[in-house]
């Protein structure tokens, strides 16, 4: 009896040094370098975590997909209210499990609603990490609507939506949403209260047995992780995703055409805001990083071609003009905003309406070509001091590989794959002759502040009147 | 079999999650007695090259208030050899950040930029030590701008304004009782004369801490160093500050503001809060966390949530070394509703002072603000500044790890006690602004 006793003994100790050994043999090993683990749980959760001993907490985030296109202003108004009721802490009345489990997690939490996908992005320390599937869980399972929260959400709802925002540069965009975007549901961007009035309980629950489950998703998880553990908790804990087959993709969102600007009517102290919004080529196109050396040749900071001639003009105080990209699967948006005095915008409309043009006659030089190069490489390793930064890249390649690229780990290949000719033909097909006079161009301009004095100040500029309401 | 189970442990440790490790931080200094202090870290491909100033608005003259104030604007302003606005010219176009704030007890300004670059920032900085363009058109250029865009400021935002009288209040008698930019009639009268010779106090090197973070070569930064530093002359060495904190306040002050056509009433609570060096700050923290995070927000649950009073919440807080203040201003067009939000807020208050929180929320808000430090730490600007600030008030380099077993430690105690002798009525500075 005590041999055998002995014996057992024996094999086990042997068992867990070789369990141990074949455990070191496959883990990672534990130098400063990120190292990428990816794969799929058997619920079909794609998974990949970005290994990083010297990280001292743990970054998730996790991306629900939803396909937006051929849809209605109700879809929005369900995702909106899906979202405002599982995250929004102000709705906090009766506390969900939800809001418990992420008090617990220590609630530094962010929530966006993306036009293709919902992000849920958050920071825990690493004695937390157990208890993360649990709540990944909870997200997909999600069952806690409660009918007194429901209708303070929908009462509040324009509020909560632009708390802590800038919600000048979301009016913006959502304007552009509906003037570009002819069938993509976030086109029916200003949401009526009737049409929030109609929505009920039951739609929101069937929109998140159909969105929220673990096939339409992915988690990205950063950190000091070990890939194995962190597998073994999410395969126990996730559930099966539901009998119902995903949406199918629905066609390309059609896009409008034409340039037109707006003028969005504000009672604020601050100064005017202007926002460029063009349709560029999609990130896993060819000419989408080509275009984005040219969007930088015209607007960058400080070698672009408006700094310069308003520097060389004289003409004004030398604005910084902002870029921000919007990707979509079939296009991005890109999004040129600055803020600027009331009698200095007809002057810069006109200069960048100029600059766009000489695009045909003058195309991007070489010097120009090198210089936005630089800059995004340079940006990209000055961004790479973020803890989310390679977690953006992974992000981007679901978008595309030009994304990617720009997001993160852009290098000297892009010299060798991004000719200067390649962004010379770019530009001329979307900025220079080619797309005037044909009907290609697709842009809005939209001016937000006292509509009377940015009237006032458009002399040469005809303006027309518009009423739209947020009501 | 011991041995067999001890060495699969021994394997297995260094596996298992451990708590973050302390960046190591060193200092030298150079013959002309500027120190310099590196925090190297691999982890990215960034550095933060630093010139922190043991100066700020506080040390300003009485008769030349908001001459500091100035001097964030005119450091960008160029010297001899470049132009103005050429320092953030030269940064921006490598895809990096320049950015600078003059405060009361610091100033501090810094490039964020690619590795590789760093000479640039280097050469940047030493520029600017060396010589600074303090030519009359460009001095009267900023105190207009600072004039214009303050007196628009007051005209139109009675939030400011009332802030500004509230914090003046709270720090009555204190370095802090008047505003950045000093007396706001007064800015275009300081005497351009007095403007240059307050300047070499403010670039004095004796008074300066160059700090650099992120990734760098330690021997190629030290030939960078002394290549573009060693030529400034020395500074004259004064004494190293010594920072008092000050004590809360032993009697209420409240206020009324009547301003016909108003269509929103507020109250503005200026609570004084610990200094940044004293041992109580974060306790104190903990509460400005749990109050007013937007993460936590504890008044927005129990104003707006439970109570339905649909109040507007704002908040900020200083974050000086010798005392601070946390101001709470709530809004709403009903006077009913901010009286009923006042007497939630007092009674909150007392809850707080009266009995400890409990465990899930001191564990929530302690991860919150223990993440919101490990953050700091991975990012170099912030991690330069805090360096920067600790060296300041301690003389001490590494304050990481101290900090985090300190915030690791809070009990609900802690907290209790904190509120027991910041939250109280006669530490309050108290506005009323009502319409007619």
């Amino acid at each position: 009896m005590s041999m055998a006793i002995k014996e057992s003994a024996f094999y086990r100790g042997r068992r867990l040094l070789g369990a141990a050994l074949v455990f070191l043999a496959f883990a990672p090993s534990l130098s400063g370098e990120t190292r990428l683990f990816s794969f799929t749980t058997s619920k079909g959760l794609p998974v990949k975590v970005l290994q990083d001993n010297e990280m001292p907490f743990i970054h998730a985030e996790l991306q629900v997909y939803l396909d937006g296109r051929a849809q209605n202003a109700n879809s929005l108004a369900i995702t909106q209210l899906v979202v405002m009721n599982m995250f929004e802490r102000s709705l906090n009345s009766p506390s969900s499990n939800l809001s418990d489990m992420l008090l617990r997690q220590g609630n530094d939490y962010q929530v966006e609603l993306e036009p293709e996908s919902v992000k849920i992005s958050m920071n825990f320390l690493p004695d937390r990490l157990g208890p993360f599937s649990k709540l990944l869980n909870e997200i997909f399972t999600y069952k806690s609507f409660h009918l007194k929260k429901f209708n303070e959400s929908k009462e509040r709802f324009w509020s909560l939506f632009l708390k802590n925002r800038d919600w000048r540069k979301e009016i913006a965009v959502l304007l552009a949403y509906q003037q570009l975007i002819g069938n993509f549901y976030f086109s029916q961007s200003f949401l009526l209260q009737e049409t929030l009035n109609k929505i009920n309980l039951a739609q929101l629950r069937s929109f998140l047995l159909r969105t929220f489950r673990p096939d339409n998703a992915q988690l990205i998880l950063k950190g000091r992780i070990n890939p194995y553990f962190i597998l073994g908790m999410i395969e126990k804990d996730l559930p099966q995703p539901p009998s119902l087959p995903l949406q199918a993709r629905k066609p390309e969102a059609a896009l409008n055409t034409g340039r037109r600007v707006f003028i969005l009517n504000v009672d604020s102290p601050d100064l005017p805001s202007a926002y460029w919004f063009d349709v560029a080529p999609a990130a896993d196109s060819a000419a989408f990083i080509p275009y984005a050396i040219g969007n930088f040749a015209l607007f960058g900071f400080p070698g672009g071609r408006i700094y310069q001639s308003e520097k060389n003009q004289a003409l004004m105080g030398g604005y910084k003009v902002n870029t921000d990209v919007i990707f979509f699967k079939d296009f991005t948006l890109f999004c040129n905003y600055m803020r600027l005095n009331y009698g200095d915008l007809e002057n810069f409309l006109l200069l960048v309406d100029q600059e766009r043009r000489k695009f045909s006659v003058r195309p991007v030089e070489r010097k120009e070509y090198l210089d936005a190069l630089n800059y995004y490489i340079g940006h990209a390793q000055v961004e790479s001091s973020r803890f989310d930064f390679d977690l953006r890249g992974e992000i981007s390649r679901f978008r595309g590989q030009g994304a990617s690229l720009l997001a993160s780990r852009i290098g000297p290949e892009l010299f060798q794959d991004v000719s200067l000719s390649r962004v010379v033909q770019t530009m001329d097909e979307q900025m220079g002759a080619k797309s005037r006079t044909g009907p290609k161009e697709k842009g809005i301009v939209v001016l937000i502040g006292s509509a009377d004095a940015i009237v006032k100040n458009l002399k040469l500029l005809k303006t027309e009147a518009l009423e739209m309401s947020l009501d | 079999m011991i041995k067999a189970r001890l060495l699969c442990w021994l394997l297995l440790v260094p596996l298992i999650p451990l708590s973050a490790q302390s960046p190591t931080v060193s200092s030298f200094d150079l013959p002309n007695g500027l120190k310099v202090i590196l925090a190297p870290s691999g982890n990215s491909q960034a550095a933060a090259v630093c010139v922190y100033h043991m100066h700020g608005a506080r040390s300003d003259p009485a008769d030349g208030r908001g001459i500091a104030y100035l001097y964030q604007y005119l450091m960008f302003d160029g010297n001899e050899n470049l132009e103005p606005y050429d320092h953030v010219l030269f940064i921006g176009k490598m895809g990096g950040v320049v950015s600078g704030r003059v405060s009361y007890d610091n100033s501090v300004f810094y490039e964020l930029l690619p590795a590789q670059e760093i000479n640039v920032a280097l050469w940047l900085e030493s520029e600017r030590l060396k010589s600074l363009r303090l030519r009359d058109a460009n001095i009267d250029f900023h105190k207009n701008q600072i004039f214009n865009r303050i007196s628009r400021l007051w005209e139109a935002n009675l939030g400011f304004k009332a802030q500004t009288w509230v914090s003046s209040k709270v720090f009555e008698g204190l370095p802090y009782e008047f505003p950045l930019y000093g007396d706001l009639n007064r800015i275009p009268s300081l005497g351009n004369e007095r403007i240059r010779e307050n300047y070499p106090n403010f670039q004095n090197l004796a008074n300066i801490l160059l700090i650099i973070a992120g990734k760098f070569d330690i021997s190629e930064l030290r030939n960078g160093i002394n290549k573009f530093f060693q030529d400034i002359p020395p500074g004259r060495r004064s004494a190293n500050p010594v920072f008092n904190a000050q004590n809360q306040r032993k009697s209420p002050v409240l206020k009324n503001w009547v301003v016909p056509g108003l269509k929103k009433s507020m109250a503005v609570f200026g609570i004084k809060a610990p200094a940044k060096i004293s041992y109580n700050y974060m306790y104190f923290d903990f509460l400005r966390y749990y109050l007013t995070d937007a993460r936590i927000s504890r008044l927005n649950h129990i104003l707006n949530t439970v109570n339905k009073l649909d109040v507007e919440i704002e908040s900020s807080f200083t974050d000086y070394m010798e005392a601070n203040c946390l101001i709470i201003q709530i809004s709403h067009p009903k006077r009913i509703n901010l009286e009923k939000a006042r007497f939630v807020l007092a009674s909150e208050f007392q809850a707080l002072a009266s009995k400890p929180l409990g465990n899930s929320d001191v564990r929530a808000v302690r991860s919150l603000m223990e993440i919101d430090l490990l953050k700091g730490m991975l990012s170099p600007e912030e991690r330069c500044q805090r360096i920067g600030e600790y060296f300041h008030m301690f003389g001490e380099l590494n304050f990481f790890d101290v900090q985090l077993r300190r915030l690791r430690r809070i009990t609900s105690y802690d907290v209790q006690e904190s509120a027991k002798k910041y939250l109280l009525k006669e530490n309050q500075v108290v506005l009323n602004v009502y319409g007619n």
